[in-house]
């Protein structure tokens, strides 16, 4: 079920009238936010509850295993199911094709005459999602961070809580297992605030992303031809705003969701294009994904425990994997390099050309990070070396006898619209939107968001699949 | 924090904006229109799934889809067919799928509109991906789309506002179709986009406009698109999408089906085109010979030959009601259809 759609609407008023309602207690009430989160996922493919369903028992039971097992082997032993199981889901169903592909390329490289039928596995939506929250149970159960959830209701509302369930914010256990232990209701100035977010994170999603921005990329990434430099870097920004607007707005319409039933989730963006350098972008980008790889790959990996050259393998490696979990395909890969290399070119240039950032250069230095993630946005869209490579010539040659696929009204649009999202998280780049929110007369802020939900309701859109449902 | 200001606030502005937002459009003499899309379309689909040998289907492009009205048919047959005809489309795509995925035994009305119907085997090919994906829809859609598609059918009923026609009309009011309106300067070589000139049911019985046949400057926005059609279509491609064609027919005849091919009526430069491109002896009166099936041509009938389509291609509601009951009284007396209603 996606947020943006008629269907959605009808669920949550239906999930808000009983949670509100006397009719239930809260073991109740969970116990039917459960249901609502399995007929949520259901909706799209019924029989593929049937993994959310094994993640959950498999994980539950090594949780509580690890929890009382003293044996060193014995607990490994859980952890290891645990990994074993999760990874296991997620390299047949997402990695499958893609392993087998390579295989075959390989054999055949070597001279083995090798063909294989693709497999063509239907991919769980939200996969990634789910199986990192869950592990992240496991692990941190297994370092002894967190205790087991203390029932199996609120474990299976943690791996399954809808508005969270198919596209993040990963959240920790013990961010959210533990308030589920007792009772929440939002008050009225919460519940508000969440619907004015689902307001938010809708406009992102139907107006900026899929009506202002989606098109023009996809003209240009699905061209097929040799462009202008101007079409090439019109199509990748479309991108860049789409991708961040599409995802921004899912988070921002999930952490809505969950507020007005009373329970808070973690920030997942925090005006990243406006980042000076890439580190502070991976601080402000999708933040529950860059901590779990930080928490669960990057540290164990070595970190920067044991020196430089140990700290860069590691950075390196999180990198490509973290390109790897997006998507199943090389492009993925190189697009996770590339942001590897820039951190390390980031902390040699902090080692060896230090430099003070002040208000004068500090726009500027958030341009050429901006431009910089441009370029890997290529990647990330391209989905082959092909369309990549020719998108980059194009832009780096400034090619001006290539195709042009664009119209001038769409080179505008698109121009406006980055410069004002360069703009706006330029400006709210030290705040927050809560902060502005107090500032603003309540009529302004009424004004605002009658504006949002006119044109939420005057572009429709129909229905389009969130971009990271896939990941 | 006086969130609760804010969101009176909101919601009396955004109800009052969405209230002039309607009635402007109204002014503007529009009216709550069903989208014919692919939910639209996967529903009738689903009906082949419990149809029985009494039951007809209409296969084919726009022809079929705006000349045979369902009242008319369902009056003088006793049968109400399912409407699965698709504009701008070939019906390769779904007689192949209505031919191998189900045991379908009953009537198929076939439209054939020669310049879709032998244009390509390609599947990237707008003629084929445009059924083909309508196809994959039916077997591919959740359950969240089927409901979200009864959700949205009492608003398109009854508000103007939603008019997002997958169709890309260059009349439809939504905010992608608004600026898509917009153009500046001449950087890329003018796009023609269509009016929506069709008025559709939920079984997808769809007619024409009235001011299509009224207004003569609506009329030349809709000539203008099948000048640019015509402008920019490749030569079709015969011997391959009729053996195509011809094997699937005779799949379905050996099974029992009834298989019926149908020509609607075209007027002004598609007559005349089609009739040059693809003349009737060399693609009609071909497809009848190696398929032993029953055809219907516009042209053998005194009562159709003189029909004259307001924008070349399609007929008047008016028209189209005559067209319908006269081919059924015809088929009926042909033996091709049974009357229903008297048996």
């Amino acid at each position: 079920m996606l947020f943006n759609s008629l269907s959605f609407v009808a669920f949550l008023i239906v999930v808000l009238a009983l949670y509100y309602s006397k009719i239930f207690n809260w073991t109740n009430k969970k116990r039917m936010l459960l249901l609502a989160s399995y007929v949520f996922y259901g909706m799209w493919n019924p029989p593929l509850v049937v993994l959310l369903w094994i993640s959950t028992m498999v994980d539950w039971t090594a949780g509580n295993k690890l929890a009382i097992e003293e044996n060193q082997k014995k607990r490994k032993f859980w952890l290891l199911l645990s990994m074993f199981v999760n990874l296991g889901f997620l390299a047949f169903f997402k990695y499958g094709d893609f392993l087998l592909e390579n295989f075959v390329f390989l054999v055949n490289s070597i001279g083995i005459d090798f063909q294989a039928q693709p497999m063509n596995i239907i991919l769980p939506m939200g996969i990634s999602f789910y199986t990192f929250q869950t592990m992240s149970y496991t692990i941190d159960t297994y370092k002894r961070k967190i205790k087991p959830a203390k029932t199996f209701l609120d474990f299976a509302l943690y791996v399954t809580f809808f508005p969270q369930l198919v596209a993040g914010p990963i959240v920790r256990a013990k961010d959210l297992i533990t308030q589920f232990y007792d009772e929440k209701k939002a008050t009225a100035n919460q519940f508000i605030w969440g619907l004015f977010l689902l307001t938010i994170g809708l406009f992102q999603k139907v107006v900026m992303a899929d009506t202002l921005l989606a098109d023009t990329s996809d003209a240009v990434f699905g061209s097929g031809k040799l462009l202008h430099g101007i079409d090439a870097w019109i199509g990748t920004i479309a991108f860049s705003g789409q991708i961040f607007f599409d995802f921004a707005g899912y988070s921002t319409c999930a952490i809505g969701i969950a507020l007005m039933l009373g329970i808070i989730l973690p920030d997942n963006f925090k005006y990243p294009y406006a980042s000076l350098g890439f580190s502070e972008f991976w601080k402000r980008w999708h933040i529950s994904l860059s901590s779990w790889l930080k928490d669960y790959l990057y540290i164990p990996l070595g970190g920067n425990r044991f020196g430089i050259t140990r700290m860069y393998v590691a950075l390196i490696l999180t990198m490509l994997l973290g390109g790897l979990w997006h998507g199943a395909a090389w492009t993925f890969i190189v697009w996770g390099g590339l942001h590897g290399l820039y951190l390390i070119l980031e902390k040699l240039q902090k080692q060896y050309l230090p430099f003070k950032i002040t208000k004068w250069n500090g726009i500027f230095l958030a341009f050429i990070t901006f431009s910089c993630i441009n370029i890997t946005w290529v990647f990330f869209r391209a989905r082959e070396f092909n369309t990549a490579w020719s998108m980059i010539k194009s832009m780096f040659y400034v090619q001006m006898d290539g195709e042009k696929v664009l119209s001038l009204f769409d080179i505008i649009k698109v121009s406006t619209v980055i410069a004002i999202l360069f703009i706006c998280h330029w400006l709210m780049r030290n705040t927050s939107m809560k902060e502005v929110s107090l500032k603003t007369s309540p009529w302004v802020l009424g004004i605002v968001w009658a504006i949002m939900f006119f044109i939420i309701c005057i572009a429709q859109g129909n229905g389009e699949q969130f971009i990271y449902f896939q990941f | 924090m006086k969130l609760k200001t804010s969101l009176i606030v909101a919601l009396s502005i955004g109800i009052i904006g969405l209230i002039a937002w309607e009635s402007y459009w109204r002014s503007q003499d529009y009216e709550p229109n069903l989208n014919d899309d692919k939910e639209l379309w996967a529903n009738q689909r689903a009906k082949v799934n419990n149809a029985s040998e009494q039951d007809i289907l209409l296969l084919g492009s726009s022809r079929i889809l705006f000349d045979i009205q369902l009242n008319e048919f369902e009056a003088e047959t006793g049968i109400r067919p399912v409407q699965l005809a698709i504009a701008g489309a070939s019906p390769l795509p779904v007689f192949h799928d209505l031919v191998h995925n189900t045991g379908f035994k009953g009537t198929i009305i076939l439209g054939v509109t020669t310049v879709l119907t032998f244009s390509t085997l390609y599947p990237k090919a707008m003629p084929w991906d445009r059924p083909q994906s309508k196809v994959d829809h039916f077997y591919n859609r959740t359950y969240a789309q089927r409901l979200n598609h009864k959700l949205s059918l009492p608003l398109q009923n009854n508000f103007v506002f939603m008019s997002a026609d997958e169709e890309l009309y260059i009349d439809d009011i939504d905010l992608k179709s608004l600026l898509r309106r917009i153009e500046i300067g001449e950087r890329v070589p003018e796009t023609v986009y269509l009016v929506n000139f069709q008025n559709t049911t939920e079984d997808r019985n769809t007619s024409m406009l009235n001011k299509t046949v009224t207004d003569s400057s609506f009329t030349r926005r809709v000539t203008n698109f099948w000048e640019f059609v015509m402008k920019v279509s490749p030569p079709p491609d015969v011997a391959p999408t009729m053996e195509y064609l011809v094997n699937d027919a005779k799949d379905f005849i050996n099974r029992g089906g009834n298989l019926v091919f149908l020509r609607c009526p075209s007027s002004g430069p598609f007559r005349g085109g089609e009739a040059q491109i693809l003349p009737r002896e060399t693609v009609w009166d071909e497809l009848l010979r190696q398929t032993n099936a029953k055809g219907y041509h516009y042209e053998d009938y005194d009562q159709f030959k003189n029909l004259v389509c307001p924008e070349w291609s399609h007929l008047s509601l008016k028209d189209a009601k005559f067209f319908t009951t006269e081919l059924a009284k015809i088929m009926i007396e042909d033996n091709v259809l049974t009357n229903q209603k008297t048996n």
